[in-house]
């Protein structure tokens, strides 16, 4: 295991020491084995020998945009749960793979929305944790809305809190349960957090995290091909044809992420051009949308298995009229 | 060996390519542009996904407006981009570029339901 120091402000030898009892000696950063004083938003490695592990786990956390959203990230939910959180948005990620390509746009829009709402969550700690910083008055109202933004979260997104908290093994109690417990951790004055990170995967997932954290921010459209690229890695481990293989997965992809859409798309506005002609009520809209959702599921998996069949062979064709010219 | 599934397929892969092409383009040429300006802000639609307001804002520009008066009368326009809104906010070229990528995805898309429908009952198998 390794643990990774996080600071928000750069935070000298002596600070360090007095802060978290750590000398300067035991830190490391990549490429810089002996530093002498913490910059912000920079992970350091605490052990004071670098070893193969910690220094991967680094050089994978270090650029600055995921470095400084995990800081915040961490400062503001506390270790175990962002931790936890990164597991549970992989697993999330895992269930619909590739959003776009299952098109059960129904639960990507979920995981979306709890994504949403965790990050309203995060935002809403933030402001708090600001206001106490800046000693504002608006202290106790920042206090509420952050209770608020916790209800709402807790109450639409049960299920993947709870499914999130289990894994999370915390001594003290759980930011993403409590929210009591989440504002002692804004309002605590630390600018220094230590995140222990089991291994690469988990160091990739954070990475992931604090990707996704900013991407929702800024609408952009985030296509996972998940397991895909799996399929497309192990061949070029294998030493199969992993530029075949590549473009079976990528044009299956493509060809049912389309079909899915045109499908929601088209189911969309029949339902709505319904709700013009006729009095259908909120039970017909909802089995409406599942029969949607189920015909852009189905519509997709049957053109993703089609293109898979085939893609092969044209694949093949298309490179032997390449390699004929 | 070349089979007629397969060189439906091709063509599928090609359309869909197209498409590809076409939405990053819209996404960066006339829905950024309207993400950004706060008078169309707010009227992209619902975004069940990131990225599905450049299908919704395609949708509007390349639907008659008829269709979009329609659309704009029911309680689900919420859902849907504001086709009047929009239109005053993007140029002639927006409105084709939009247009074409929106129908092409839908007659690429329909194209492949087609397809595994066909093959689900059985069509290409000799």
């Amino acid at each position: 295991m390794s643990e990774i120091l996080l600071c928000k402000q750069s935070l000298s030898a002596s600070a360090l020491e007095h802060q978290c009892g750590i000398t300067i000696d035991q830190v490391s950063a990549l490429g810089c084995a002996n530093p002498s004083m913490l910059a912000a938003n920079t992970p350091y490695s605490i052990d004071p020998e670098g070893s193969g592990l910690d220094h991967s786990i680094l050089s994978q956390l270090s650029p600055m945009p995921v470095a400084r959203e995990l800081t915040s990230l961490t400062l503001s939910f506390g270790d175990d749960n962002v931790v936890a959180l990164a597991e549970m948005t992989a697993k999330l990620n895992e269930y619909n793979l590739g959003l776009l390509g299952a098109a059960t746009s129904v639960y990507a829009g979920r995981v979306g929305n709890f994504a949403g709402a965790v990050k309203e969550y995060q935002s809403a700690l933030m402001g708090y944790r600001e206001a106490v910083t800046a000693k504002s008055s608006l202290q106790s109202a920042a206090k509420q809305k952050a209770f608020r933004a916790f209800e709402k979260m807790q109450s639409q997104f049960r299920n993947e809190l709870n499914a999130l908290t289990a894994q999370a093994k915390a001594r003290r109690g759980v930011a993403l349960t409590n929210p009591e417990r989440a504002t002692n951790i804004a309002r605590s004055s630390r600018s220094v957090a230590k995140l222990n990170v089991t291994g690469q995967v988990q160091a990739n997932q954070l990475v992931r995290l604090s990707k996704h954290a900013k991407f929702l921010g800024n609408g952009l459209a985030v296509i996972d091909f998940g397991s895909r690229i799996g399929n497309v890695h192990n061949s070029y481990k294998a030493g199969g044809n992993w530029e075949r293989d590549l473009f079976i997965e990528s044009s299956s992809f493509a060809a049912s992420a389309v079909a899915g859409t045109m499908a929601v798309n088209a189911g969309a506005a029949a339902l709505t051009f319904l709700m013009v002609a006729t009095p259908v009520g909120w039970v017909g809209l909802i089995v409406g949308g599942v029969a949607v959702a189920g015909v852009a599921a189905a519509t997709s998996m049957g053109v993703n298995q089609v293109v898979k069949e085939d893609a092969g062979g044209i694949y093949d064709s298309v490179m032997q009229l390449v390699s004929s010219w | 060996m070349v089979t007629d599934r397969a060189a439906l397929v091709g063509i599928l892969i090609l359309a869909v390519l197209i498409v590809c092409i076409l939405y990053v383009a819209f996404g960066q040429i006339t829905v950024r542009k309207l993400r950004k300006n706060p008078q169309t802000k707010g009227f992209l639609g619902s975004e069940y996904m990131s990225g599905w307001d450049i299908i919704n804002v395609a949708q509007a520009l390349a639907f008659p407006r008829s269709w979009s008066k329609k659309i704009e009368r029911s309680p689900l326009a919420s859902m849907h981009a504001n086709a009047s809104v929009l239109r005053e906010h993007t140029t002639g070229f927006d409105r084709a570029l939009g247009a074409t990528f929106y129908w092409l995805l839908m007659f690429s898309g329909l194209f492949g339901a087609l397809l595994a429908l066909f093959n689900a009952l059985g069509a290409f198998s000799v």
